[in-house]
């Protein structure tokens, strides 16, 4: 394995290492006097690339994949049922689910037949991809742009339903709500309607089969459990 | 009695005001390298960050103080001083100002005029090599070995060069003091240019420069610490205050490394043309050398910074390449001219 | 363990004899210039390197059995934890490789996307590259005045599809989403910040003797070497192999870009350097052209292929590789027809390149063997997987 010999050819002005040095430094002195410049300009931000963190904030994107929010309708009616299907297409596998049949009275409260009794986003496990909010046919589950995670406790990294839904008043109080996913066009202009069903939509419309599905499972269990 | 007073006064002096130059080093060289580097860099301690290094003395200081199993703990202890010692001693010879006349009576700016100030320079240079050597080799690292062996050699060689750059403005000045070669830089120099070594040894200047870096082990001469090949070099282990012994002896060396090229090739306390004496009064004229003197140091305080964040590192290999081959002969070179022209001008 | 074991195995650790007038060096795991987490075992005389050899695993993490347990959709979001500088062409590599085994047609405006934002992150990876070159060779600054403009093709992705580093991007058979809006005047503003950027690190870096000094010679490689130990990508045409699958087996539609192949002469860090260098300058081109073509789609044109709920490949085998910027970055999928692939093996460029480190670096001295692993670009991720 014989290495090729490399022959260094140096111009006179390359040989001798001054006229670079000499380039590279108006280089760098350029950029410092422009950076003194702007560090003498008023508030926070004053050096273009850099955001003083924390009270100066960089914008987040409003599609941003950060911590997760369970989403109300326009009544305030939660719209999970329960179903299930974040969890199972959860790569990390941190999403747990308990559903139930919606209680005598509640109706209100709960915009399906069936709603999430316990709902769990472990958030030491969650990859941020995505994939539930995209795969939930009601809009429910939706990734919102808090990305201050750190917590003390293993309790602090799990969300809850009560911090799900404060995620989301949260979110519509400072007017972060993500806007709707919009469906993309699919080949086959034919197919097209039946095609749509596969990417996400917005909460708009329910999909009556998984609702009848996930009930039948929950009065299921219910019995079970009696 | 008033002598030692006096003496007493001047070394405090110095001293504090040098402990304080390499403090604000620190905050300059980091601030200045964000300025570059197009980001803020330290500003959240004190106005404009400048409480900085105090923050950064306390955490060192509060730090806890490792000796790793195996080390040599007296030579690991004795490593940081050995290498702060000397770049603070050698002070001692630099003259920072001309003088003050307080009752007809001449207090000379500098510790203490010696007439081989060029050799306790030279000598007190190569003992920081001590430090270095010993702390790696102390450790019981291997990358401090390796460091402690890459200083060592840097600094050997490019003792040579220095030495023969020196030389030459001893050829040039005939003396070894380093008041009087300062004297001697007043008024102009064939007629145009201002009497400044750097005039009459351009080639000795660009030698010493280079020599300094190498001494102060600054990018492009950092090999000993290079972070990404040997981790930090000889103070890999080091941790608490020694570590801060270490870096804040290196920014000491580079104040007084500022302060001899200053001295040597640019004048020290003359400003251009304008002779300050004569419209002055003693003791403003002595305070006005002490300001112009250290403007001029800072200058070349801000060169090493300047310097480090814009060229890459080089090679151990091209290093002592640069030094023997290059350097030395250059060196050599210029003593001869040097000599020639003092000859057939004399 | 008893404290005079400790310091036994400390002695053996520390000193020479066992390897004769030799001194064994670990570098890495954890070391400022080794990329990740890994770790080269060198047995050096003084400086020099008599041998180095690398050893990997340190992060290795079971892509590849994952991949038997997660079904097609969801490995994607593992394909981002490969190559984690540019994850968004281990995203489509993997994405074709399953529409291949399908059948599936993708849309040309979903290709020209894809082609768009694989040529950005190409930009991305490239400029975390030539940085940390930079980093390691005591060149601290450009890789501040690169890493600015790599922020912002990140931004690009955040607005694109909500993630920065780890993009998920697109899905088997199109995508999820449309160019945003406003990328025009991003691009735009994007595209002169790069080029100041590369034009600045030129300044610093490439003619500058130290540079050079450090760069030119160091851990050079003949083409047959790089051809017999696998090279693929930027590292094999630094050696003066002529080889990008973007034109020779052009897959999407690369073949419709006018663009050219930068090669090297002696596979030196600093043909690589270069390389990379004028790569970017070439994906610039790339992403103008794909976007004129983007702009000519009609808005209502599809992104994504017709595909079943739940994918689920007919029984086979299939491999396809595209040209990451690394190298070639393949997936080979088995498929049993069910759900989830039977089994997974990715060819990660990184791998290949870094089994020659050794070879590579024989004879040269510490400094340059950091120089060289900089050079290849191995990244932990992907090489352990």
């Amino acid at each position: 394995m014989a290495k090729p010999e490399v022959q260094k050819n140096y111009s006179l002005k390359d040989s001798i290492y001054l006229v670079e040095l000499l380039k590279g430094l108006v280089l760098t002195w350029k950029h410092f006097i422009f950076n003194i410049g702007a560090s003498f300009r008023k508030g926070p931000h004053t050096i273009p690339t850099t955001w003083q963190y924390p009270e100066d904030r960089r914008p987040i994107s409003p599609i941003f994949r950060g911590e997760h929010m369970m989403m109300l309708d326009e009544t305030g009616r939660e719209l999970c049922v329960g179903c299930g299907m974040c969890a199972k297409v959860c790569p990390a596998k941190c999403i747990t689910v308990d559903n139930s049949k919606v209680p005598e009275g509640q109706e209100d409260r709960y915009a399906g037949k069936t709603y999430s009794k316990n709902f769990n986003i472990d958030l030491l496990r969650c990859i941020f991809c995505g994939f539930c909010e995209e795969a939930c046919p009601k809009g429910a589950i939706v990734l919102g742009q808090g990305y201050e995670l750190a917590a003390y406790t293993h309790e602090g990294c799990q969300l809850g339903k009560d911090r799900l839904l404060e995620n989301y008043k949260k979110a519509k109080a400072s007017g972060t709500l993500k806007p709707a996913l919009k469906p993309v066009p699919v080949a086959g202009a034919a197919q097209k309607a039946e095609a749509t069903s596969a990417v996400p939509e917005g909460a708009s419309k329910a999909k009556p089969e998984v609702t009848k599905k996930v009930l039948k499972k929950a009065e299921k269990k219910a019995g079970e459990g009696e | 009695m008033g002598e030692i007073l006096i003496a007493l006064i001047k070394v405090v002096f110095i001293w504090v005001w040098v402990l304080l130059c390499a403090v604000v080093m620190t905050w300059v060289e980091r601030r200045g390298a964000a300025m570059i580097q197009d980001r803020p860099g330290p500003n959240r301690a004190g106005p404009f960050g400048l409480l900085q290094p105090l923050a950064d003395g306390i955490k060192l200081f509060t730090k806890e103080d490792i000796v790793p199993a195996k080390a040599k703990k007296i030579l690991f202890m004795l490593g940081p001083l050995l290498f702060s010692f000397p770049a603070f001693s050698t002070f001692a010879v630099v003259p920072f100002g001309d003088k003050f006349v307080i009752d007809g009576k001449e207090i000379l700016l500098q510790v203490s005029n010696v007439n081989i100030g060029f050799l306790y320079i030279v000598a007190l240079g190569s003992m920081a090599v001590y430090g270095i050597i010993l702390g790696g080799w102390a450790s019981n690292n291997k990358y401090s070995i390796l460091g402690g062996l890459r200083s060592t050699a840097q600094l050997v060689s490019y003792e040579v060069p220095w030495g023969l750059a020196l030389l030459a403005i001893a050829l040039v000045y005939g003396t070894f003091s380093l008041r009087d070669i300062a004297l001697a830089q007043s008024g102009t120099f064939l007629g145009v240019l201002p009497n400044w070594g750097v005039f009459k040894q351009p080639l000795g200047f660009i030698l010493f420069m280079v020599a300094a870096y190498a001494e102060a082990n600054r990018v492009p001469f950092d090999l000993p610490e290079a972070e990404s090949e040997i981790v930090s070099g000889y103070h890999t282990e080091y941790g608490s205050m020694r570590l801060g012994l270490y870096l804040f002896g290196e920014y000491v060396n580079i104040v007084t490394l500022s302060s001899l090229i200053t001295t040597f090739y640019f004048g020290a306390w003359h400003l251009p043309y304008i002779d300050m004496s004569a419209f002055l009064g003693p003791i403003s004229y002595g305070i006005a050398s002490f300001i112009v003197f250290f403007l001029k140091v800072a200058f070349f305080l801000w060169l090493f910074v300047w310097v480090r964040w814009t060229v890459p590192r080089f090679r151990y290999d091209q290093v002592m390449t640069l030094g023997w081959r290059e350097l030395i002969p250059l060196g050599l070179f210029n003593i001869f001219v040097t000599a020639l022209v003092i000859q057939l001008t004399a | 363990m008893h404290n005079s074991e400790l310091s036994e195995s400390f002695d053996e650790m520390t000193s020479g004899h066992s390897t004769g007038d030799y001194v064994k060096i670990n570098i890495g795991p954890s070391h400022p210039a080794m990329h990740g987490t890994l770790r080269v075992v060198a047995l050096t005389d003084g400086e020099s390197i008599v041998s180095a050899d690398p050893e990997i695993g340190y992060l290795h993490r079971g892509v590849e059995k994952l991949g038997e347990n997660l079904n097609y959709t969801q490995f994607i979001p593992v394909t981002d934890r490969l190559n984690y500088c540019s994850a968004i062409c281990n995203n489509v590599s993997y994405e074709m490789a399953v529409e291949k085994l399908m059948g599936i047609e993708v849309p040309e405006k979903a290709q020209l996307v894809r082609i768009i934002m694989m040529e950005l992150a190409r930009i991305a990876d490239h400029e975390v590259l030539v940085g940390i070159l930079g980093v390691d060779l005591g060149a601290f600054t450009p890789f501040f005045y690169l890493i600015i403009q790599r922020e912002e093709i990140y931004e690009i992705f955040e607005w694109y599809n909500g993630a920065r580093l780890t993009n998920t991007f697109g899905r088997i058979g199109g995508l999820v989403a449309d160019l945003p809006s406003d990328f025009e005047t991003r691009w735009q503003k994007l595209r002169d910040g790069i080029r100041n950027a590369n034009d600045e690190t030129d300044k610093l870096l490439t003619h500058n003797r130290i540079w050079t000094d450090r760069t030119i010679g160091v851990a050079a490689f003949s083409p047959k070497d790089a051809l017999d130990w696998g090279f693929t990508g930027p590292c094999l045409r630094a050696c003066g192999v002529k080889r990008d699958l973007r034109k020779d087996e052009p897959y999407s539609l690369y073949s419709r870009f006018d663009f050219d192949v930068p090669v090297g002469k002696h596979g030196d860090v600093f043909d690589r350097y270069m390389i990379r260098m004028e790569e970017m300058e070439e994906s610039i081109k790339i992403i103008d052209q794909a976007f004129k073509m983007y702009k000519e789609m009609p808005a209502d044109a599809p992104l994504i292929a017709k595909v079943p709920k739940t994918i689920k490949p007919p029984a086979g085998d299939v491999y396809h590789a595209i040209e990451a910027p690394n190298g070639e970055l393949g997936f080979f999928i088995r498929s049993d027809g069910s759900d989830k692939p039977y089994r997974l093996k990715i060819r990660p460029p990184c791998y290949m390149v870094y089994q020659a480190f050794g070879e590579m670096v024989k004879g040269e001295m510490i400094a340059d063997m950091i120089a060289c692993l900089s050079s290849l670009n191995v990244i932990a991720g992907e090489l352990d997987r």
